[in-house]
């Protein structure tokens, strides 16, 4: 036909065109990538035998490998179980936004997935998590630590296991504190006092750095203020944000920066890394950050190796120190074709062995409390050992399915008064007049 | 002499159209239905409520407060562009050395994934150990100052997409015959007259593409200003995609972040009217 | 005097655009300690380390392949079906033809967050989830709002006296187009040819979206995979924005002469 026919001299002219200055080779490269990738496609179809559980997560810490060999050694003791393993970026904004379009078209893509302590009642208020009481009755609740037990668990059923632990610390410089006869500070204003001595006699060091971008970590920084002062943003569905206590403790965050001077302005677009970069070149005395630091601040080539303490934060006088709860949970979609091959998967990763493991090869911290005793532990990783207290008291953000509403509320709030934009007066009322709107709306 | 009455154009049409209808028509139904009801998961609500959600909107300061800053990024940046761009197209515009290698350096900022850039930028910003403060010496709080976030965004932004504006410019400018230039310059006009009364008015029609699709991607800009600052400080540099983003996927609201996207559809639908009205007299 | 300011000007132009692309390429030669010291501008022990490990760590050939074969199929179909849909607009005789060019440009009006949902339901139902070719026909779709309208535009910039010139000669629609017009908007080609290329090789969001394993991994995902939990390997990522960067860059200086050659063939006087 001839329209054919002028039809294909013009698709050749075309790639003439494209191809006038690549090499003449490209196209038919191009063609053999194209059926090599379709052969070499990875199927999702199950053989005859045996069933695929697929375990979504963010990217593991460390060498890979640690989780390949966990996943080998289940599937041999399973052997009709295959697992496959999908990472996802580390990102958690990624990591919740992939999972929302998933779950809400009702994806089977994956039976095992990781999720943030702050997301196990959103996802299971929203029927995108299976209820796994039954894999951890009552006397097994207690093994794990408070706190992301109490996370995981949503009108009385337990809808994720715990796996990995997180909480904020303090670390500080052991060799500056030593030299200037101080010893790591017990208050917030201890630390003020300790920090601006300190930077009055050391050259080109800040005081005190922490993450104050307007994003989650703020709230954990800032909580880990309010809740160290008796304070809280919801008691029983109660909102209590705009508190005395509260208000106080938010002052003195912002005084931190703009009083005290201890804190160096930057801080507004600090999140995690930076500070960790700062602390680790030795140019701040104290940081809040996540024990991950650590290891970095070991390692052989660091200009801080064998300087650095840490602690657990500081409170408030009359109050007790409550560093802010992380972690990840593993949780069954509760769309998944396969939820008793999961349920093991999940019993094997969560179990003392497996998390002993984690921990040894690539840091994991664990979930389950007697790990913390075990003498292995106590040898090959001191460090997480010693954070058991951090732990026992760590405390978590609101336990409510609304609390990525409430978060996205209080975010600019307490932004606006750490930059200065709003008072603490007027950034607490409008946060309680706007969760108040939330928690009302159920009509 | 066979001039095909009417009906060959509808195969060179029909691949263009069947293509983008087809992977445009569901999502395009499906935000509309989900922008009239109120759908909340975790609220286990999901109810039909009409036109509540946009009277809603109307009223949500944090919506007008997002509009602002949406406009302000747009109007600045865009015309950054569109300047800077149109000089370097016409710096460019001539015969020297090193002609090809400068017309492939321009690309680079385009080129980097954006991905990479945001964060790229995000560390040259950084008010301790950051370029861009050690260059200058001084000790500004980029990123962090209600004052200076919104504008590092709009000159981080500029940066990358000008080389797009540059590139199309440039191409603009090969159309226009040289001996227009000749003939000009033979009866005396200056370059300032030759750029306005000749390469103005035929590089008008590719201006007007530049200007629509760069206020397009500039009102519905995420990326860059997401990593560079969340929103923050305080919502300052929180723009409508941001707004609709942290609804939608932080909250999980279906329905209103849905609205909310409309509403971006609408805004930007209407400046494209203006612009298309405004350049129609232009182009022919 | 003249030639002089020109030339400067040209520095910053360069320094301007090449400035922050050479500061990662130094940063990514700095070895994981001095990343953040500042000064010294240059690392004391330039090291290779972090261009062996995004390649070692990460299966990086292959998500190369995947965004090379996404973006070269891409670009060479949107501009096929692209330029035939232009050349109806400018030169042929089509009713409507102001409401369809609004009807392509809609379709790049609306925010992807909004239809990523959406089509990310469609994906799956056919069955294309983690497949190079759910990547390649989204791309497509939206890059095709772009290309015809640029394309347009240049179709009609060449005077409608050579289209019927050579109708007259004898050509049949199909060999006006690929004979006469396509050549002679070359540069308008070639340009788009390199915005599509890059959008694809850069877009992220429906590349994480409908992907989940190394078979249809693109090059922005890969990255995003780089961080751990907390940990940012910044290193790695300046040393992989700088290598992917690279076939861009050489692909602009392929087509930019292209771009610039245009109406050698004096078609267009007289």
């Amino acid at each position: 036909m001839k329209l054919n026919k002028n039809a294909t001299k013009f698709v050749f002219l075309i790639l003439h065109i494209l191809r006038a200055k690549l090499c003449p080779l490209l196209v038919p490269v191009l063609c053999s990538f194209i059926v090599f990738q379709g052969c070499t496609q990875e199927s999702s179809t199950d053989e005859n035998e045996g069933t695929t559980v697929v375990f979504k997560h963010g990217k593991v810490a460390g060498d890979p490998e640690a989780l390949n060999a966990l996943i080998r050694r289940f599937e041999e003791s399973n052997p009709d179980i295959k697992i496959k393993d999908e990472t996802l970026p580390s990102s958690t904004d990624e990591q919740h936004q992939f999972y929302a379009i998933n779950l809400e078209g009702r994806s089977s893509d994956f039976d095992v997935y990781a999720i943030d302590v702050i997301w196990v009642q959103e996802f299971a208020r929203a029927g995108w998590l299976r209820d796994l009481s039954h894999i951890l009755p009552l006397k097994n609740r207690d093994e794990f630590f408070h706190g992301p037990m109490k996370a995981a668990i949503y009108q009385d059923k337990v809808y994720a296991v715990p796996w990995y632990i997180d909480a904020g610390v303090l670390y500080y410089r052991r060799d500056l504190l030593e030299k200037y006869g101080f010893s790591p500070p017990k208050t917030w204003y201890d630390l003020v006092r300790i920090a601006s001595e300190v930077t009055r006699k050391e050259p080109n060091l800040y005081g005190f750095i922490w993450q104050g971008k307007q994003y989650e970590g703020l709230v954990c920084d800032a909580l880990e203020y309010i809740h160290s002062n008796g304070g809280d943003i919801l008691i029983d569905s109660q909102v209590v944000i705009d508190s005395p206590e509260n208000m106080e403790a938010l002052r003195f965050m912002r005084d931190l920066i703009f009083k005290y001077r201890v804190t160096p302005v930057l801080v507004t677009t600090m999140i995690e890394e930076p500070t960790r970069h700062i602390f680790g070149k030795g140019k701040a005395l104290f940081m809040r950050n996540w024990p991950y630091a650590w290891n970095i601040f070991e390692a052989d080539d660091s200009p801080v190796k064998g300087k650095v303490g840490v602690s657990i934060l500081p409170k408030f006088s009359g109050h007790q120190s409550s560093p802010t709860l992380g972690g990840w949970h593993l949780g069954i979609n509760a769309y998944s074709k396969h939820p008793e091959a999961a349920e093991k998967f999940i019993e094997f990763l969560t179990s003392y062995e497996v998390q002993k493991t984690l921990s040894l090869t690539i840091g994991y911290k664990p979930t389950l409390k007697a790990l913390y005793k075990d003498p292995d532990m106590h040898r090959a990783q001191p460090f997480t050992t010693s954070l058991y207290d951090a732990f026992e008291h760590a405390n978590p953000r609101p336990i409510t399915p609304y609390y990525m509403m409430i978060s996205q509320v209080i975010q600019p709030e307490f932004s606006a008064v750490i930059s200065r934009t709003k008072e603490p007066e007027e950034a607490l009322k409008s946060a309680r007049e706007q969760i108040e709107h939330i928690l009302t709306v159920e009509d | 002499m066979t001039f095909v009455k009417g009906k060959s154009h509808i195969f060179f049409l029909a691949p263009a159209i069947l293509i983008m209808a087809g992977v445009i028509i569901y999502p395009l139904l499906n935000v509309i239905w989900l922008s009239l009801h109120r759908r909340l998961l975790i609220f286990d609500i999901s109810k039909y409520v009409g036109l509540d959600n946009f009277g809603f909107l109307l009223r949500d300061d944090r919506f007008w407060n997002a509009f602002y800053n949406t406009v302000y990024f747009t109007v600045i940046s865009v015309s950054l562009e569109l300047i800077l761009g149109l000089s370097i197209a016409t710096l460019l515009n001539r015969t020297f050395t090193g002609k090809g290698l400068m017309r492939s350096i321009i690309l680079i900022p385009w080129a980097i994934p954006t991905v990479v850039s945001a964060k790229m930028w995000e560390w040259m910003y950084n008010s301790d150990f950051g370029i861009l403060n050690y260059l200058l010496g001084v000790n500004i709080n980029w990123l962090g100052s209600a004052f200076w976030a919104m504008n590092s965004a709009i000159f981080m932004e500029v940066w990358k997409t000008t080389p797009f504006v540059a590139l199309l410019l440039m191409a603009g400018l090969q159309t226009i015959d040289g001996d227009l230039y000749k003939s000009a310059r033979v009866d005396g006009a200056s370059g300032w007259y030759i750029f306005r009364r000749i390469t103005l008015p035929l590089l008008t029609p590719v201006i007007l593409i530049v200007l629509i699709f760069r206020t397009l991607d500039a009102f519905r800009v995420f990326d860059a200003i997401y990593v560079l600052t969340g929103g923050g400080p305080a919502n300052t540099t929180e723009t409508l995609s941001i707004y609709a983003y942290k609804v939608l996927f932080q909250t999980l609201q279906f329905g209103y972040g849905s609205t909310i996207s409309i509403a971006i559809f609408i805004c930007v639908g209407i400046i494209t009217i203006i612009y298309v009205r405004l350049l129609r007299r232009g182009m022919e | 005097m003249r030639r002089l300011c020109f030339y400067i000007l040209l520095l910053i132009v360069s320094f301007y655009c090449l400035g922050p692309y050479l500061w990662q390429f130094i940063t990514s030669l700095k070895p994981d300690a001095e990343l953040s010291r500042l000064p010294p501008i240059l690392p004391d022990n330039p090291t290779f380390d972090h261009y062996v490990s995004i390649f070692r760590a990460h299966p990086f050939f292959r998500i190369i392949s995947n965004s090379l074969i996404v973006a070269c199929s891409t670009t060479f179909i949107s501009l096929v079906i692209g330029s035939l849909a232009a050349f109806a607009l400018a030169k042929l005789d089509v009713r409507r033809k102001r409401l369809i060019l609004v009807f392509v440009l809609s379709v790049s009006m609306f925010p992807a967050i909004a239809t990523v949902s959406p089509l990310y339901i469609i994906i799956r139902a056919l069955g294309l989830r983690d497949t190079v070719f759910a990547l390649i026909i989204t791309y497509t779709s939206f890059s095709l709002p772009l290309t015809i309208w640029i394309l347009t535009s240049f179709f009609r910039s060449i005077p409608h006296e050579i289209y019927l010139a050579s109708r007259v000669d004898g050509c049949t629609v199909f060999q006006s187009f690929y004979r006469i017009i396509l050549p002679l908007s070359a540069p308008g080609i070639f340009a788009t040819a390199i915005l599509v290329f890059i959008f694809s090789w850069n877009e992220f969001l429906f590349a994480l979206t409908f992907t989940s394993t190394v078979a249809s991994r693109t090059i922005p995902v890969g990255i995003a995979l780089f961080p751990g939990l907390h940990e940012v390997p910044w290193g790695d990522i300046a040393a992989a924005s700088v290598v992917v960067t690279i076939p861009l860059i050489l692909l602009a200086f392929a087509f930019q002469r292209r771009i610039v050659e245009g109406l050698t063939a004096g078609s267009i006087k007289g």
